[in-house]
């Protein structure tokens, strides 16, 4: 297997409140190859998004970065050590350049009062040794790309006068022009229509095995993660409980959350069976629970041992990865 | 372009309508004051110790076209504050309005433009930086000043700076002109006069008006600081002072313009408890006396469809501005 493009390790993440350290992150370790898909998976308030920031540097700056953290970027076999750069300058091939990154909202990420031929020319501009004209010129290529009719008059338009679909075409399209080495989809087609997430996510994956870039794909939906991803990484309260191939994770669940993320699915086969949710809240980041972070909604905790320790990830089958103490137990016979 | 000539027509029509509208209420309201013109003018006349009669009071409103239905009135008053500019005599001081105010409105304008220019400029870099620096001394001295610019009245200030300098220098300060050119005729050494002068109104008046809008600016900055596009912005490499003047900095200019014709009229509100105080002769003070002691309704009414006119007129140019540097704006001709 060839040299990850991106390697995490240990990454964890705190924020600086009134109230004191918030954890957001813990000890959350992934790899990204070159050309692969990781879908990153989970609720809302599980730190995916959070941990996708951190690779570009993008938090709050009330966030605080354990020592023993580490993100790792392998552009042309040069390592970056993303979390030793200092100032934001530094940031900048990292940003827009080797990474881009697709927000959930497309609205939102464009600046209302530029066009949005102004922005990606200027991103080109930061990133490449294009000429004004050269820039435009692939812009307006680009746009064409991505399926946008009539480019050239689109380009000098704001995002107000952008369909929703279009929207997320032309963040697409910006955020392929520099030909990052990773695109980062933070929930990419959640504000999209089901009709048009389809078209969205086709077109991702056609552009991402042309250019051969690693995507890290983030959604709370597992049958978007079912299409696209290679591999996936099930996140909880800033844990990522267990990582594995797609179809084995989604077949063989083996944390009782991605089992119960699963079962809470509703299906279309069988519309009498009732849905079955995740019982409980996910609890808040100042009353982070002890030991295994899921035991508060686990219908399968065994006892004590759960609100004691954090359990180990257990390696199940060839990186198939899972962290449950009943994991350990059925291994170890541990009493 | 086409849209742009659109834009701007339709809102220099729109001006001209409320324009109208103001008239209109504002003789509406100059009709509501008690008694009529023709009764003044004649109380004036008992004061003589001669006696007066239903029939004369009849006979000077005829004189004075005062028997016109309400309408009829109106239209003649618009009409000839429109066309001529003639804004018809005081009642109290039967003077010519347009004689009596002179240039004193234009100065009182003058005074107000100049402190909302002076606060803006001030407040705008200054607002912008404070809002994105995490120098938490320099946020808070910023904030301390702007606190007592709030906080702190106009007139305390004014004789504050008053008594300084009659302490220091021997002069209060006050007037608009110093005694030899009082009454003089406008010429360049009078104009140096007032300039000399004219300093010390603006700046007190923008003091407070700076300390107002340090705050909005800061609170608009941060409020576009957040926005997911300055992120996405940074996500794509910018950085810096290229990043903050051309997404956060430039967004936030909008409210900041839209802003301007309300602070013209809060800093015109303020003009007369300083003009008070430094004893300057303008139109708040005479606004003033209009409204609150001699009840004359042509004076008091002049003035305030002047000051309207002059919001109106400000807020089609900032329109206008906002036009230039907001796409949407643009588009939305009738819109908010």
């Amino acid at each position: 297997m060839s040299a990850p493009l991106l390697s995490v390790s240990d990454l964890t993440l705190r924020f600086r409140t009134d109230e004191g350290l918030v954890t957001a992150v813990e000890d959350v370790s992934f790899e990204i190859a070159p050309g692969e898909v990781l879908g990153l998976v989970g609720e809302s308030g599980s730190g995916k998004s959070v941990t996708a920031k951190s690779l570009m540097r993008l938090n709050a700056r009330n966030a605080v970065y354990a020592p023993e953290s580490r993100i790792m970027l392998n552009v042309d076999g040069r390592e970056i050590d993303v979390l030793a750069l200092r100032r934001e300058r530094d940031m900048k091939p990292v940003r827009g350049g080797a990474i881009s990154m697709i927000f959930q909202e497309p609205m939102a990420s464009f600046a209302p009062a530029l066009t949005v031929g102004h922005q990606m020319v200027e991103q080109l501009l930061l990133h490449t040794d294009l000429s004004r004209k050269a820039a435009k010129e692939l812009s307006i290529e680009m746009l064409a790309r991505v399926g946008i009719s009539e480019p050239a008059r689109r380009f000098d338009q704001y995002t107000f006068e952008f369909s929703g679909g279009m929207r997320q075409r032309a963040m697409i399209a910006m955020a392929l022009s520099t030909k990052p080495r990773l695109l980062i989809a933070d929930e990419p087609t959640t504000a999209l229509d089901v009709t048009i997430q389809a078209q969205v996510i086709d077109l991702m994956k056609d552009l991402v095995s042309e250019f051969g870039m690693g995507i890290l794909f983030i959604t709370h939906d597992l049958g978007v993660i079912a299409q696209t991803a290679d591999r996936v990484a099930v996140m909880y309260l800033g844990r990522i409980v267990e990582q594995g191939p797609v179809r084995q994770v989604l077949r063989a669940p083996q944390h009782p959350y991605t089992r119960g993320l699963l079962a809470a699915l509703p299906r279309l086969d069988a519309l009498d069976v009732p849905l079955s949710p995740v019982p409980g809240d996910i609890p808040s980041p100042l009353e982070r629970p002890h030991g295994c972070v899921f035991h508060t909604r686990c219908r399968e905790r065994v006892g004590p041992v759960c609100e004691a320790a954090t359990p180990m990830p257990v390696e199940l089958a060839r990186g198939h990865v899972a962290s449950c103490v009943r994991l350990t137990e059925s291994r170890e016979d541990v009493a | 372009m086409a849209q742009f000539l659109r834009f701007t027509l339709i809102r220099a029509g729109m001006a001209l309508v409320t324009l109208l509208l103001v008239s209109m209420i504002v003789f509406t309201l100059m009709e509501l004051v008690p008694g009529t013109c023709a009764e003044r003018y004649l109380a004036f006349k008992n004061t003589q110790g001669a006696a007066i009669t239903v029939e004369d009071i009849e006979a000077e409103e005829r004189r004075l076209g005062l028997d016109r239905p309400f309408l009829v009135r109106w239209a003649s008053w618009t009409g000839n504050v429109f066309f001529r500019g003639e804004f018809g005599d005081s009642c109290i001081l039967r003077l010519n309005i347009n004689d009596l105010l002179g240039d004193k409105f234009l100065i009182s304008l003058g005074i107000c433009l100049t402190a909302l220019i002076f606060a803006y400029l001030i407040a705008i870099p200054v607002g912008i930086i404070a809002a994105s620096s995490r120098n938490a001394w320099l946020n808070g001295s910023l904030r301390f000043v702007s606190y007592l610019g709030l906080a702190m009245p106009n007139f305390l200030l004014a004789l504050m700076i008053m008594l300084a300098s009659t302490v220091l220098f021997g002069d209060s300060m006050t007037g608009l002109f110093s005694n030899e050119f009082r009454d003089a005729e406008w010429s360049w050494a009078r104009v140096q006069d007032f300039l000399s002068r004219a300093w010390l109104p603006v700046l007190i008046l923008g003091w407070s008006a700076t300390a107002f809008a340090l705050q909005t600016v800061r609170a608009l900055m941060l409020d576009e600081n957040d926005k997911l596009y300055v992120t996405a912005a940074r996500a794509r490499g910018l950085y810096g002072r290229r990043l903050l003047w051309r997404y956060p900095a430039r967004h936030a200019l909008g409210p900041i313009i839209n802003s301007l014709g309300f602070d013209l009229n809060r800093v015109f509100n303020e003009l007369p408890i300083v003009a008070a105080i430094l004893t300057l002769t303008e139109a708040g003070a005479l606004l003033l006396e209009a409204l609150a002691r001699s009840n004359d309704q042509q004076l008091a009414g002049a003035i305030i469809f002047l000051l309207t006119a002059s919001i109106v007129t400000l807020n089609f140019v900032t329109d206008i501005a906002l036009a230039l540097i907001d796409p949407r704006v643009r588009r939305s001709v009738v819109g908010a």
